[in-house]
């Protein structure tokens, strides 16, 4: 990992230094224990504060869309994916970005060292060879890293960004034997009624503070259809219907065009679990039109186009 | 002042006591948060804590509050007032950042020509029973901004935690007339008062997260076209999360819902918060949207009440996606050179 | 009460097509094929033009249910109106379902300029289905 900070250093460095971009965007230490938080470097002497940890876990893709400078990115698979997606969405010049790819390794769901501690801060940490040191006021305790990664980084698939222009260190191998649509499958099984339910218990805390659209870089929206007001559409409140309608909206927004990076679930201040919203519509896509969202530059949005022979039992 | 205790295992005994006159709001453990929430006797007040997620300022505040409801005929219309709350409320458990909060809402929401009756209505009939804090967090900062681990500000009763009983002060008569009523309640032993004097200097000590806000306020007047603000804003993601959790964050939006009319949270941070019906934003970038939130708690409430608009608590740093830390942007601010 | 429920009808939103359905809807009409009374008819120039939101709206409003109904396919007047269109509502539907609308509440069909008896056959269908699951109550505001 430290490897790979400093080859991120240099390759930042190398391209602010020849002008080939005119920003980079990528992480820093961060104010708080595995926290990271973006870093804009814009000179030379700056390039040294760049990092790259577990908690990289900040979706920069974010920060590309809608920049007219050049710049530079660094990008974890998702995030990667999140870039081609934006791309094809002509969002994002493909040109004006230079992707400083990076293989990644999952990074670190805070919420959950959280609950495992019960109540005790963390005031450090160091992860290290695939562990995580936490130390608070008057304990210490060894984590195995891999029990707290995100859920997204757990069944990801695409760890090796599937674009890029500049690779740090080597590919790795990609294999994971986990069915990354468990939790959604488990929902599907259940009865309308007891989703309902479930949905209507974990969305009731939402505060609609939007923490989950913006963080998003599919939500590029000029104006979003809950902020519109020439027609309102849908009611602003949190009142329960209201915020139903605000998530189901979004989901079907970004429907076939997720790639369950979980920035949206790792920003919401409430822990409301919006993987398991979105991720139906991954599934969605890959079931009925075998599609998986950002994987090339050459893809055609799947609700952008049709085939004759889309599937419609649901039509009568 | 008074000084009482009370058993831990005899708290939900008072809890009860005080629900046959008032509505209870308590911190409750829910999933992995806690939340104030109304108390009945099916749950139970949970007083080990950091702090709640969501501020106090909800209860007199909603984030969806409907202020009247109206029907329109032919030629006329007729506006139906939402009936006042007058039910006496107790708060338990409100941290001494939150219950100074509170009494800067009030400041805010009651000066000048036009008061916020909806939120003073339901402040009027509130009784604050707060919890002194034994262990403040990394990121909470409270010192810094005039308040303490142990303050009283804005609290009628202030509880602490000495182990096995919670040390009960009076604060305000208000505060007094409540505890009278309870008989069994035991006054408190001279040890049990030196036990939570101890508590609290402990406490104010391990308050370590500082920041000074001397010369911030004067700074800002020099810095509204500062290039800073091009360079803070640049991460930000322009949510509601710092907003809409800080207790002392207050701005709304009016909506037409059907045949009422309805207030919701707004956030200055939000891109549509400025927008102007002609379709004009004087705040049309994080840069300018991020100003404002730092101006107004840092500067015009600082001239306009003599205080800043923050309390220290903490929720922003904690729960800010992108860790744009508010105590990073004060010091700043205050190791910038202006002229 | 019992009576209250068993009077209750349901309504039930149906968006139709200019070209197709729509027409399908009148040649029930004009061959006096009896339907349940039911449903409200919003006439759209394709199914393409409608907007998700307008399902989910009319649900939100207390619409008990929503029928959207177009062309077969390849017989849009525009062309693929509605085969873009078939996709969405997919999408659309298998969403609202996994979060827990019922499914019968959410109605798509091709009906074309022709099959008035087809028209008639899928509003008792609807009718019958909504009815069955009683009024609407979930995505209901207030
Ligand atoms: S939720 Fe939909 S309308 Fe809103 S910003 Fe995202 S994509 Fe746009
Ligand atoms: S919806 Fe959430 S998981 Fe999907 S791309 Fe957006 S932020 Fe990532
Ligand atoms: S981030 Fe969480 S609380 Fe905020 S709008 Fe999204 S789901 Fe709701
Ligand atoms: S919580 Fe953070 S990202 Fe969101 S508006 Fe506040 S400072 Fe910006
Ligand atoms: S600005 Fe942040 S620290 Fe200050 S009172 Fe608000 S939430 Fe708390």
């Amino acid at each position: 990992m430290e490897n790979f900070e400093d080859s991120i250093r240099e390759v930042a460095e190398k391209l602010l230094r020849d002008k080939k971009v005119d920003l980079i965007i990528g992480y820093e230490q961060g104010t708080l224990p595995l926290r990271t938080t973006p870093c804009f470097v814009e000179k030379l002497e700056d390039v040294k504060k760049l990092v790259w940890n577990a908690s990289c876990d900040a979706n920069l893709s974010k920060y590309v869309v809608g920049k007219k400078e050049k710049v530079g990115v660094v990008a974890k698979g998702c995030d990667a994916r999140l870039i081609a997606v934006c791309a094809v969405e002509n969002q994002i010049p493909r040109e004006n970005v230079v992707v400083i790819g990076v293989p990644c390794q999952g990074v670190i769901d805070r919420k959950k060292i959280e609950a495992k501690l019960e109540g005790k801060e963390v005031l450090e940490a160091v992860v290290k060879d695939e562990q995580i040191k936490v130390e608070g006021e008057g304990f210490e305790v060894v984590l195995p890293k891999k029990d707290f990664l995100c859920d997204s980084c757990h069944t990801c698939r695409h760890r090796n960004p599937p674009i890029y222009d500049v690779l740090i260190g080597e590919k790795l191998p990609q294999s994971t034997d986990k069915n990354e649509f468990a939790e959604v499958s488990s929902l599907e099984s259940k009865s309308t009624e007891e989703r309902w339910e479930h949905f209507k218990e974990e969305l009731s805390t939402c505060i609609r503070c939007y923490a989950c659209r913006n963080v998003c870089p599919l939500c590029y929206c000029k104006m979003c259809f809950v902020d519109q007001s020439m027609p309102t559409w849908f009611g602003k409140t949190n009142d329960l219907s209201d915020t139903m309608i605000y998530h189901i909206v979004r989901a079907f927004h970004v429907a076939g065009r997720c790639v369950d990076c979980g920035a949206c679930t790792r920003a919401c201040p409430m822990a409301i679990n919006l993987r398991e919203l979105v991720k139906k519509t991954e599934k969605i896509m890959k079931e009925r039109y075998n599609y998986e969202a950002g994987l090339g530059l050459e893809e055609v949005p799947p609700l952008g186009e049709f085939k004759m022979e889309d599937s419609q039992e649901f039509i009568k | 002042m008074k000084w009482k205790t009370i058993e831990k295992r005899n708290f939900s005994a008072l809890v009860e006591e005080l629900a046959k006159e008032n509505e209870v709001i308590g911190p409750l453990k829910e999933k992995n948060t806690v939340t104030s929430v109304r108390i009945t006797s099916e749950n139970e007040v949970c007083l080990d804590f950091w702090n709640t997620k969501k501020p106090p300022k909800e209860v007199f505040f909603p984030q969806t509050e409907t202020l009247f409801t109206y029907r329109t005929s032919k030629n006329d219309a007729e506006i139906i007032e939402s009936p006042a709350i007058r039910k006496k409320m107790v708060l338990v458990g409100v941290r001494p950042c939150d219950s100074r909060s509170l009494v800067l809402l009030d400041k805010f929401l009651s000066s000048g020509e036009h008061k916020d009756v909806y939120y003073l209505e339901k402040r009027k009939n509130a009784t604050i029973v707060g919890l002194a804090c034994n262990h403040p967090l990394s990121t909470c900062f409270c010192t810094s901004l005039g308040g303490s681990p142990s303050g009283k500000e804005g609290m009628d009763l202030l509880l602490q935690d000495i182990n096995d009983k919670y040390l009960i002060q009076t604060v305000t008569e208000k505060g007094e007339k409540l505890l009278e009523k309870i008989s069994w309640l035991k006054d408190a032993k001279k040890a049990d008062i030196e036990k939570g004097k101890k508590l609290s200097s402990d406490a104010e000590a391990a308050v370590r997260s500082k920041v000074s806000l001397s010369d911030v306020s004067e700074k800002l007047d020099k810095m509204f076209d500062d290039p800073f603000w091009d360079q803070i804003c640049q991460k930000c993601l322009g949510c509601g999360v710092c907003t809409f959790l800080c207790p002392t964050c207050c701005c709304f939006d009016v909506l037409e819902e059907g045949e009422e009319r309805v207030r919701i949270w707004d956030s200055c941070q939000f891109l549509c918060f400025a927008l102007q019906g002609s379709g004009h934003n004087p705040r049309p970038s994080g840069k300018e949207r991020m100003r404002q939130r730092i101006m107004h708690k840092f500067n015009y409430f600082v001239k306009n009440y003599g205080k800043s608009f923050c309390v220290g608590c903490g929720r922003c740093v904690q729960e800010c996606p992108v860790n744009l830390d508010i105590r990073d942007v004060v010091k700043t601010i205050s190791a910038r050179k202006v002229e | 009460m019992k009576n209250a429920e068993e009077k209750w009808e349901p309504k039930i939103l149906a968006f139709l097509c200019n070209w197709c359905s729509y027409a399908g809807a009148d040649l029930a009409g004009i061959s006096r094929i009896q339907y349940p009374p039911n449903i409200r008819v919003v006439r759209v120039p394709c199914s393409g033009r409608v907007n998700p939101y307008y399902i989910i709206k009319a649900l939100q409003r207390g619409w008990d249910g929503v029928l959207v109904s177009g062309c077969h396919p390849g017989d849009c007047h525009y062309i693929s109106g509605n085969l873009v269109a078939r996709r969405r509502f997919a999408v659309l539907k298998d969403l609202l379902e996994y979060f827990g609308i019922e499914p019968e509440r959410v109605n798509f069909s091709w009906v074309s300029a022709a099959e008035g008896e087809k028209f008639a056959n899928v509003v008792t269908d609807v009718v019958k289905e909504v009815k069955a699951l009683g009024p609407a109550k979930r995505l209901v505001k207030r």
